[in-house]
């Protein structure tokens, strides 16, 4: 959703936003049912590549796009080595207790959300969401009730971002844009939300209409705007995955980086 | 003119709304990993957040299917906003909301107190530590350790997406703006024959 960043079109924005979609999401699920790190740690390098090589952004931005992820990183895998169970201590002091398993476990962890992370940047930063509903319609058959109601209210989020904006500085003026305390926290979010939200709703409903009457609803035999077809980038996109994965198990079997083979 | 199903006009309201949620959600990820290093799954104790667009659609809409499809959308929202977990939220949302949903669909739709809005919460929580358990290895940790993280994320999942959704709504009642989006109830036709 990042149309303000400046960037090539490259054969990854060419291929079918479903065809991606379908590509990625069993990614996830092969993923979650690798327990050895050194193939996590090659598709992770493999698909960085394709990241960097082929989105099309300036070197600068994918480095910071890379910065939350450092976080991510150290999050996930931070409890798993301090408080995870393992046979082998390296390190204890009170609570805390770091294991050779539990280590491995954690790095594995870490690499396992960098993966995830790295798939769901690649498709947001190639992926119009305009062309992802279009497709969704026309390629996965989603209903056009459903996939224009996403399109419309992504293209309130500007008027929402501006009406937050109105409703800060009017709290701020007043003095009531901060609060102490979980409960004054909770009764913050609350202040700004009734706002937003009323008004989204408000919108919302007469947008509603609107369509309804312009007939946007026709779920037969409805003509589109955009065309999505599908073409050789998606073969090329699929082919290039099944390569990194392959490659990654080949690679994880002959030159292993850590000697451990499943981390559970 | 009565169809089956949701309505345009309820599936609109019901993504508008997801969606800023999926702007919260997004923002609540940096706020997640920043209270983290604090101590002990402080952070499991803001995790319910992340439920609660399908307890707000519920309450607010009061339609069969709305929890899921708030969750998703939510979920696709925060996903193509770019969200550091990437592909992941769209599974947690999707299996969130549809817990959630078995909640309200367990109770026919009849009910919209803060007892089942938190039941739901539950669900949610339920969900996604499943989820946790494939992907984190959470059965791996310490018991101790464990226990403490479950029950962080429980406890903040009732207060978040239990108790303040309701009370959100019922804020949100008083400016008037749900009556556009309920059904008629058999209550609104008694009050005409008054």
């Amino acid at each position: 959703m990042r149309w303000s960043i400046e960037h090539k079109e490259t054969w990854l924005h060419q291929t079918n936003p479903t065809v991606k979609l379908l590509l990625f999401l069993p990614m996830f699920i092969v993923i979650v049912f690798v327990h050895n790190p050194n193939v996590l740690i090659n598709w992770t390098i493999g698909f960085t590549a394709l990241f960097m090589l082929f989105s099309g952004y300036r070197m600068k931005h994918m480095l910071l796009f890379f910065v939350p992820f450092f976080f991510i990183f150290i999050s996930t895998s931070s409890s798993m080595i301090l408080f995870g169970k393992g046979e082998t201590t390296w390190f204890r002091f009170g609570l805390i207790h770091v294991t050779e398993e539990s280590f491995y476990r954690g790095v594995h962890l870490g690499f396992r959300t960098l993966l995830f992370a790295i798939f769901g940047l690649m498709f947001a930063l190639t992926t119009k969401p305009v062309f992802l509903f279009y497709s969704l319609m026309q390629q996965a058959k989603l209903k056009p009730k459903y996939a224009y109601s996403f399109l419309a209210a992504i293209r309130l989020l500007p008027i929402m971002l501006e009406e937050f904006q109105t409703v800060h500085q009017a709290l701020k003026v007043r003095r009531a844009a901060k609060a102490k305390g979980f409960r004054g926290k909770l009764e913050l979010i609350k202040r700004y939300a009734i706002p937003l939200l009323s008004q989204s709703i408000r919108r919302a409903q007469r947008i509603a209409v609107a369509m309804e009457a312009k007939g946007f609803t026709n779920e037969r035999a409805r003509t589109f705007y955009y065309e999505m077809t599908l073409g050789k980038y998606d073969v090329y996109l699929f082919a290039v995955i099944c390569m990194i994965v392959a490659m990654g198990y080949y690679v994880a079997d002959a030159f292993p980086y850590v000697p451990i083979k499943d981390v559970r | 003119m009565q169809t089956k199903g949701l309505k345009l006009t309820d599936v609109l309201t019901t993504v508008v709304v997801a969606i800023v949620f999926g702007i919260v959600y997004k923002v609540w990820g940096p706020l997640y990993y920043a209270v983290k290093p604090l101590g002990l799954h402080l952070d499991q104790l803001i995790y319910g957040m992340w439920f609660i667009a399908a307890t707000v659609a519920y309450l607010l809409i009061r339609k069969p299917g709305v929890a899921l499809l708030a969750e998703v959308a939510a979920a696709s929202g925060e996903f193509l906003a770019g969200s550091e977990w990437g592909l992941e939220v769209l599974f947690y949302g999707f299996v969130q909301g549809l817990l959630a949903e078995l909640v309200f669909a367990a109770f026919r739709y009849k009910r919209f107190d803060v007892a089942v809005v938190s039941l739901a919460a539950v669900g949610s929580t339920i969900a996604s530590l499943v989820l946790d358990f494939y992907k984190g290895y959470i059965d791996q940790l310490a018991w101790w350790n464990l226990t403490l993280f479950i029950g962080a994320r429980f406890v903040g999942a009732i207060i978040i997406a239990g108790v303040f959704a309701y009370s959100l709504v019922k804020a949100l009642e008083a400016t008037g703006v749900t009556q556009l989006l309920r059904p008629t109830t058999k209550e609104d036709y008694d009050s005409l024959d008054k």
